[in-house]
């Protein structure tokens, strides 16, 4: 538990990585690549191997993998844990996923899945990675009976293609719906919630598995407004593009300090019209983003997104008044970095 | 295994005892015995069909655009596939039996109880909300029965009781008090309804036709207000309210004065003098205690001297009819006759002390008290 009290005290301060030590070709690997400047962020390494962190930034690493998607939504499980495997060690710097893995969870650790399931399975959270994360998290130790996926309703999870695998072994699923909601009221500066008992009673730790998706109240969802589903109430929460209401359920000790690791499912962002699922609105990216720092995760996953609209000739957000400015909002809140120049980007081609 | 109907019949005949011993409310649900959790989708009624499966909502002034999955604000309206659900239709999660001054409707039948109802959900989102545990809840995060109009309507009768929509936010459950009012209005039972006012005139309209009288809370009078402490907004409630005074429908006004944020001299001046300047000097007036809950549970109640200057600033702007309340025994509870100021409803809290209308007439001088009185 001692790593895990360290790994939040410096999510909590925005700091990523500073112990990272092994060696890694940094930015000296940096290039573009021919048709992909829409998506271009930073640093580019070309296999899976450990960065040095930059002091003080936290690290949001992207993963991209050009086969991972298969008939058009499904992912292809194999491609899934070649990617979380790269992402996981060049975010940590430890020397294999286990040891990534072990950084942000220990043994005795009840871990939950925050997916995000509303969409139905074409815009949710894909199973496949939640399969390959759990295989992985057994073997760190956390056994399947310590692992749940949840989200706001059951029949959101069923409908997400998720299915209750505690008979085989594995991680049950659990909407807030069947689990209920703590009767106290959490009271936050401009609301307040009751919070999901799945996060309160049966869980330690939040591995927030949010979906990349253009957002028409709130501009767009990623790891902070993912935890909207760990409230009872975030149908009040959707007016001023979700301002400040997803930075202070955020700021939430219950929700904050449970936090410890982020990865983002952009294999197909849906770029217009969301959250819902809308044909014809899913644009292929083929990438994860693994972060430690919600805000920054979705900054990075912010400018993703506005690459992949501008492809479609979409306007920025803000010109259509959908700027997420919940971000900054966030990071005054000292929950995180958002400002762009302050987080270091690490893309790994799978 | 006792039958629904046994079961409501059961609590109905406790209700009445209880009631005719003086009781000032029967809670009639129960925690667990027979409640749902998972709630039935009933066709919802004002809304339309946007592109891509979106619809967007009539009922309230929020106008929300919900996509397929999703619900609005009040969170208890679903669109499915394209459609839209009401999710709490027939589906009351508070069932009490009040004294009719408890809503307060003071000139609206003294001294009669009044079948009360509500279910999960609200379209605003008060930080001083007294029902928060219902109000501010999905339906499936409370317990509720299956109460379709008819039944709503038996036990009103049960009762000698007319119905109120009450409690949380009538006008996210629009359909049903429709429904139900149309239901008693057949069996010659009245219907009143509790609400914020943050409505839709078209839908609103719809309900008034059923409707005998209708308690608005007027909750600040300050776009501000409505917006830092409501979510909602205030002149789309002020529209509503002149809807139903149009109607013809009996009104009254609640304004709860939340120390230090609607209670200002200048804000209540200007809220009477609209009220007398839209609604006429005979629309009552209450100005009632704030007791510190939900998101607001700082804040000190309302001192009584706050009650009494902002009904003092009330007549002085010509209201005929200015009330305390939530203060029993305060200054300010009867109704006093405007022409010769004797008082012809002597109230203390919830009770009703002495009535001296005859035939809606002062029995002392004679003159026309405003209301519905038998």
């Amino acid at each position: 538990m001692a790593s895990d009290e360290h790994d939040r005290r410096r999510f909590l301060h925005g700091l990523v990585g500073a112990a990272l030590a092994t060696a890694g070709c940094g930015s000296s690997c940096g290039g573009a690549r021919a048709g992909r400047d829409d998506v271009r962020l930073s640093t580019v390494v070309t296999k899976t191997e450990a960065v040095r962190a930059k002091p003080g930034k936290p690290r949001v690493v992207v993963v991209r993998n050009k086969k991972v998607l298969v008939h058009d939504y499904d992912a292809d499980a194999g491609a899934v844990r070649a990617m979380v495997d790269a992402g996981l060690v060049a975010l940590s710097g430890e020397k294999d996923t286990i040891a990534a893995l072990s950084r942000y969870f220990s043994g005795d650790t009840r871990v939950g899945f925050k997916i995000n399931g509303l969409a139905g399975r074409n815009a949710a959270t894909h199973v496949e990675l939640v399969d390959v994360l759990s295989a992985m998290l057994t073997k760190v130790g956390i056994e399947g009976r310590r692992q749940v996926a949840f989200d706001r309703f059951t029949r959101d999870l069923t409908a997400s293609g998720f299915v209750d695998r505690s008979r085989a072994g594995g991680y049950r699923i659990v909407g807030n719906d069947d689990a209920g909601h703590e009767d106290d009221l959490v009271q936050m500066p401009s609301s307040a919630s009751r919070l999901s008992r799945v996060l309160t009673s049966q869980v330690d730790a939040v591995l927030n598995l949010p979906v990349l998706k253009q957002h028409m109240l709130a501009g767009m969802t990623g790891a902070l407004k993912n935890n909207f589903g760990c409230i009872h109430n975030p149908n009040k929460m959707h007016i001023d593009n979700c301002d400040p209401y997803v930075a202070e359920v955020n700021a939430v000790p219950a929700i904050r300090d449970k936090q410890r690791l982020v990865i983002m499912d952009a294999l197909r962002p849906v770029v217009h019209n969301g959250p819902s699922y809308q044909p014809g609105m899913g644009e292929v990216a083929n990438a994860l983003l693994f972060a430690t720092d919600l805000v920054a995760v979705d900054t990075v996953g912010l400018e993703i997104l506005e690459g992949l609209r501008r492809k479609r000739d979409l306007p920025p957000l803000a010109q259509v008044d959908l700027a997420p400015t919940y971000l900054t909002t966030a990071g005054k809140l000292g929950l995180g970095v958002s400002d762009r120049a302050g987080i270091e980007v690490v893309e790994i081609e799978v | 295994m006792i039958s629904r109907r046994d079961f409501f019949i059961s609590c109905g005949g406790a209700g009445c005892a209880l009631a005719a011993g003086g009781a000032t409310g029967v809670l009639l649900l129960p925690r667990s015995a027979l409640a749902n959790t998972t709630p039935r989708a009933f066709p919802a009624r004002f809304w339309k069909k946007l592109p891509q499966k979106a619809v967007e909502c009539g009922l309230c002034p929020k106008h929300c655009k919900v996509e397929d999955r999703e619900r609005g604000f009040c969170g208890v309206r679903e669109n499915r596939d394209g459609e839209y659900f009401s999710l709490v239709w027939g589906q009351p999660c508070a069932m009490h039996v009040d004294p009719i001054e408890k809503k307060p409707l003071f000139h609206f039948l003294p001294g009669t109880r009044a079948f009360s109802i509500a279910t999960a959900g609200c379209n605003l989102e008060c930080k001083c909300c007294q029902n928060w545990d219902i109000s501010q809840s999905k339906p499936e995060d409370v317990d509720f029965q299956f109460m379709p109009p008819d039944e709503v309507v038996r036990m009103a009768k049960d009762y000698d009781a007319c119905v109120t929509f009450t409690y949380s936010e009538p006008i996210v459950f629009l359909e049903y008090c429709i429904d139900t009012a149309t239901a008693a209005r057949k069996a010659g039972v009245r219907s009143t309804m509790v609400t914020g006012g943050s409505g839709e005139a078209l839908p609103m309209k719809e309900a008034l036709k059923f409707l005998d009288a209708v308690k608005v809370d007027l909750k600040g009078f300050t776009e501000d207000y409505y917006r830092r402490m409501c979510k909602g907004k205030l002149q789309p409630v002020l529209d509503t309210i002149e809807v139903i005074r149009k109607s013809g429908v009996w009104l009254e006004l609640v304004h709860l004065c939340v120390p230090g944020q609607n209670d200002s001299e200048p804000e209540i001046r200007t809220m009477c003098r609209w009220v007398k300047q839209h609604l006429g000097a005979d629309v009552p007036l209450h100005f009632t205690r704030f007791h510190p809950e939900y998101q607001m549970k700082n804040v000190a109640p309302t001192p009584n001297e706050t009650l009494v200057r902002c009904r003092e600033i009330g007549m002085a702007e010509g209201l005929h009819f200015v009330y305390t309340g939530n203060v029993p025994g305060l200054a300010g509870e009867d109704t006093f006759c405007p022409h010769c100021n004797k008082s012809v409803v002597a109230r203390r809290g919830f009770e009703l002390l002495g009535l001296h209308i005859k035939n809606g007439h002062c029995e002392y001088c004679g003159t026309a008290i405003p209301g519905i009185w038998s």
